[in-house]
């Protein structure tokens, strides 16, 4: 018979006020092998701690229920508590008696009897908890880091400045992301690439870092320590061994100016063979396989312009995609974001005047790297603007598209009001239609109160409708400040658009058994206190993959994120998680359903015993082979089929 | 396949705009719609919804019970009778109190509503019902390039989340039931979903017919030939009102304004005078079409 001891914790009022604590004390000490019940009014302090060292020594206990909160929460803590009292740290079960019960009822009674069915339950399970010992994995000192925007560019350079292997793996041609596209950022007005370039050139040269563009993921398998991913280079038809980025190829393409350039947003226009910006990393050349006519009818006139431009002879139309492996100890996730689509939201009127654009587009138009060498022109007519109107919140804080924030465009459409004016001059009129200016950052309410003062109408209200006149646009706009309709005219209007997840975010969560946030982001594992973690072990996200925010916080995170990733890499071996898949030898017949079910190949057959058995390195405790073994000897450790059907059977008693 | 429906006439239709009714009547048929009368219905309850929302409830309810009583899917060409018993739809089945409530009450007459019945107006049983296919079958004197304007109404196009016909913002059916007929509608004009005037015509007409003036001045500046619209609100704005409307903008206002039905008459072979156009006193008879045989 067990020795067993319950906790009862109070957990301030959270508990207290809707469950009698004493109550279900009293209750637990008549359970079948209970020699002591106490409760406390914070379990988790440093007091409560004692208590229960105290009790396990005074009463020679062996194992330990807490009712309190989650196991999510503290199942952690209190095992620690109970291997230091001298309890083996498997034998602590936790009765959720807060999530699952103070915090879900109102009805004093009724909760109290359910804590008390639920206390019950876990005392049954802990009669059979097994004593579990760790085992240990070696750590593969590499990581993976999953784009190169800013806050992939970022975390790669501190893990490989902190002597780790890093794999930074991009899926275009070149590192750099959103922020490349910028011209300045708010609040300083620092030129973006001026500032971006250097640590770009830095990924290229660093010892430490292998860079992987034009690539994706296409598995990732294992667990913290050892994960082997797979990866697809794209073939870029360019031998980036040769290719010099003279340009030539370019300049001879068919295709030459008659594609539309994603780099500039479509306000500019790219051939086949093509580099998305001057400042590349790297430096290199690219077919876009989906365009060249090479490759998609296989003839491009008598023969194709590029290869026969290439002096280098770097064109390789027989390049093939290839599949590479590599193994890493831990992975950041820095995806980055996409526009909301403001076609979506036909009222702006995106869809029916080129005079309509996005801010990203207008960052295009502002660069002197850009389609127009940093000149404002209405695309429509390419004269500069008399009047430009900025929309903010396109779709964001919008029950009908986005709810949240996107964080960054109050200050990017302030920035561009200030570079507007810098450019365009006074005689231009500058309207900016907001629901609230939030300007929340250091020195953001300076630079606010600097633009306000240039001459700017104000008008706080969303306009209904963007109307597409003959040579101008126009929108009613009723400003809540004033109780007063405006009817703006305006040459040119800039969305602001709403920041969105990737449009694959879903199916690369999948990849990576990532969770998403209700928005559609990666869901961090705590808000506050974990905000770099997933719930994968070992997975880290960076930047604007797990929500909106500037290049400041993003910087923050993904350096954030690299410390927590080294944290795992310095180590030479990890401790694995006991809770895990096991076989009764006995049982096994050898039939082979459970290597096929496991997804992280941890099954396999003993060809010998002709019995099957787990890899505990890479069993994840999924449960899987469990559920599927038709004779029942695959079981979970402490999870066994007898310990959760008691489990039922006592609440349900 | 025949199709056969519960005409739900409403109150304007059958008392002033007699063209929409003539030519619907004329026009279904040869698309294969059976219009049959039902005895009973009453006010569609819109009217009544600022005075007493429970009644209008009641009256929507009662009108979509009756269509019930005859196992008839209803055909509500008002636009705003149309919104009317889709709201009762969309408030009896979100909310089983009320649809008991309405139940018992409707019970004094023997009926009972149980939301078996569905509810189309002009668009939707063109456009989704019949079928632009169909439709192009039967086109006899196709509208050769007319360019017309189409105008929904606002009790068509909201609120969305009761379910509306036609998508809110950028409503397109009725442009293409024209292209169906040979016109060549413009898709996209700036005051395509403006008001047509008729909801302030009751406390301030003045600023009704303003909307209405601004409106069609803003379409006969663009060069279009015709407006076209399902809602006989708008009609009666459009249509009965034109030169009042012009008087208060002080535009000389000429649009023709057509009941769609009007004009898919006119293109499937129904004679001309059989569609009630001598009734709009809009200048309909400026544009010629090919003569019906």
């Amino acid at each position: 018979m067990r020795r067993i001891g319950v906790f009862v914790c109070h957990c301030g009022i959270n508990i207290a006020q809707t469950v009698d604590v004493e109550a279900v004390t009293e209750y637990a000490k008549n359970l079948d092998g209970v020699v002591i019940a106490k409760n406390y009014k914070y379990m988790c302090s440093d007091v409560g701690a004692t208590l229960i060292k105290d009790m396990i020594k005074e009463h020679k206990l062996d194992a330990v229920v807490i009712a309190s909160c989650s196991p999510r929460m503290h199942e952690h803590t209190f095992r620690r508590v109970a291997s230091d009292g001298g309890v083996n740290p498997y034998r602590v079960e936790i009765a959720n008696i807060r999530e699952q019960c103070s915090w879900a009822h109102t009805d004093k009674k009724q909760a109290t009897e359910k804590a008390k069915y639920l206390v019950r339950s876990a005392v049954s399970k802990a009669r059979l908890n097994e004593p579990l010992k760790t085992s240990s994995i070696k750590v593969i000192p590499e990581a993976l880091v999953i784009g190169a925007g800013i806050a992939g560019i970022q975390a790669s350079l501190d893990l490989a400045n902190d002597g780790f292997k890093v794999h930074l793996v991009e899926r275009d041609p070149s590192i750099g992301g959103h922020m490349a596209q910028l011209d300045k950022t708010f609040p300083t007005l620092d030129c973006s690439s001026c500032i971006l370039t250097p640590k770009m050139m830095e990924v290229a040269n660093h010892e430490n870092i292998e860079l992987l563009t034009y690539s994706e993921i296409v598995s990732v398998d294992g667990s913290i320590g050892n994960y082997t991913v797979k990866i697809r280079k794209k073939p870029r038809y360019v031998d980036v061994e040769k290719c010099t980025g003279c340009g030539d190829c370019a300049t001879a393409c068919r295709l030459k100016d008659r594609i539309t350039s994603e780099f500039n947003q479509g306000m500019g226009k790219r051939g086949a063979a093509y580099m998305p910006f001057p400042q590349a990393v790297p430096l290199k050349y690219c077919l876009d396989a989906s365009k060249c006519l090479f490759l998609t009818r296989g003839k491009c006139g008598d023969e194709p312009l590029c290869k026969k431009a290439c002096a280098q002879g770097a064109i390789d139309f027989d390049q093939k995609e290839e599949i590479i492996e590599r193994k890493v100890g831990s992975i950041i996730v820095a995806t980055g974001y996409d526009l909301l689509d403001p076609a979506k939201m036909y009222e702006y009127g995106y869809t029916t005047s080129p005079d309509v654009i996005t801010t990203l587009e207008l960052e295009r138009l502002i660069s002197s790297s850009g389609p127009t060498k940093g000149e404002i022109l209405r695309p429509s007519n390419q004269q500069k603007p008399k009047s430009v109107t900025f929309v903010l919140c396109a779709g964001s804080r919008d029950e009908t598209q986005c709810t949240w924030c996107c964080r960054i465009g109050c200050m990017s459409a302030l920035k561009h009001v200030y570079l507007l004016r810098e450019k365009l001059g006074d005689d231009v009129e500058i309207n900016l239609c907001y629901q609230d200016i939030r300007s929340y950052g250091k020195g953001y309410e300076e630079f606010y109160r600097n633009v306000r003062g240039l001459s700017t109408n104000m008008f706080r209200g969303k306009p209904s409708e963007i109307r597409t006149m003959k040579d101008h646009l126009k929108l009613d706009i009723f400003d809540t400040t004033v109780n007063k309709l405006f009817e703006i005219k305006t040459d040119l209007v800039v969305l602001v658009p709403a920041l969105v997840p990737r449009a694959d975010a879903q199916e690369f969560a999948r990849l990576l058994r990532l969770t998403l946030s209700g928005d559609g982001f990666f869901l961090e594992a705590h808000p506050k206190l974990r905000p770099m973690d997933t719930f994968v072990n070992g997975i880290f996200i960076a930047g604007c993959c797990q929500g909106p925010k500037d290049i400041q916080d993003t910087v923050s995170q993904a350096s954030g994120a690299a410390s927590r990733a080294a944290t795992i890499l310095s180590k030479e071996e990890m401790e694995i998680d006991p809770l895990i898949a096991a076989v009764d030898e006995d049982i096994c017949t050898g039939c082979g359903i459970c290597i096929e079910v496991c997804p992280y190949e941890a099954r396999s057959l003993n060809e010998k015993t002709k019995v099957a058995e787990v890899n505990e390195a890479l069993c994840a405790g999924c449960g899987g082979c469990i559920a599927a073994c038709p004779s029942n000897a695959s079981i979970h450790k402490n999870f066994t089929k007898k310990q959760l059907l008691n489990q039922v059977d006592e609440i349900l008693e | 396949m025949k199709k056969k429906y519960a005409l739900f006439p409403g109150c304007l239709m059958p008392t002033e705009q007699y063209g929409y009714e003539i030519s619907l009547r004329e026009a279904l048929p040869v698309l294969g719609v059976e219009l049959v009368d039902v005895e009973g219905f009453s006010c569609c309850g819109e009217p009544m919804k600022s005075v007493n929302q429970l009644m209008t409830l009641y009256l929507s309810a009662r009108n979509l019970a009756i269509a019930e009583k005859h196992h008839l899917d209803l055909f509500v060409p008002c636009a705003m009778c149309h919104m009317a018993l889709s709201e009762c739809i969309y408030v009896l089945e979100s909310n089983p109190a009320m649809k008991e409530r309405m139940n018992g009450m409707l019970a004094a007459e023997g009926l009972t509503y149980t939301g078996k019945q569905h509810l189309v107006h002009t668009v939707d049983l063109l456009y989704d019902h019949i079928g632009l296919e169909t439709i192009k079958q039967h086109v006899k004197h196709p509208l050769k390039g007319l360019k017309l304007a189409a105008h929904y109404g606002c009790h068509l196009i909201r609120p969305s989340e009761i379910g509306r016909p036609v998508n809110s913002e950028n409503p397109q059916k009725i442009e293409e039931i024209l292209k169906a007929l040979g016109a060549d509608p413009v898709t996209e004009y700036p005051q395509k979903l403006d008001c047509c005037g008729a909801p302030l015509l009751a406390n301030l007409p003045e600023s009704a017919l303003t909307k209405t003036g601004q409106k069609l001045q803003a379409i006969q500046e663009q060069g279009i030939q015709g407006l076209v619209d399902v809602c006989p609100w708008c009609h009666k704005m459009f249509d009965s009102r034109q030169t009042k409307a012009g008087e208060t903008v002080a535009a000389k206002l000429h649009v023709p304004v057509f009941y769609l039905t009007q004009l898919l008459g006119l293109a499937l072979g129904v004679k001309k005078e059989k569609l009630g156009l001598e009734l709009n006193l809009s200048p309909v008879d400026t544009i010629s079409f090919e003569e019906a045989v």
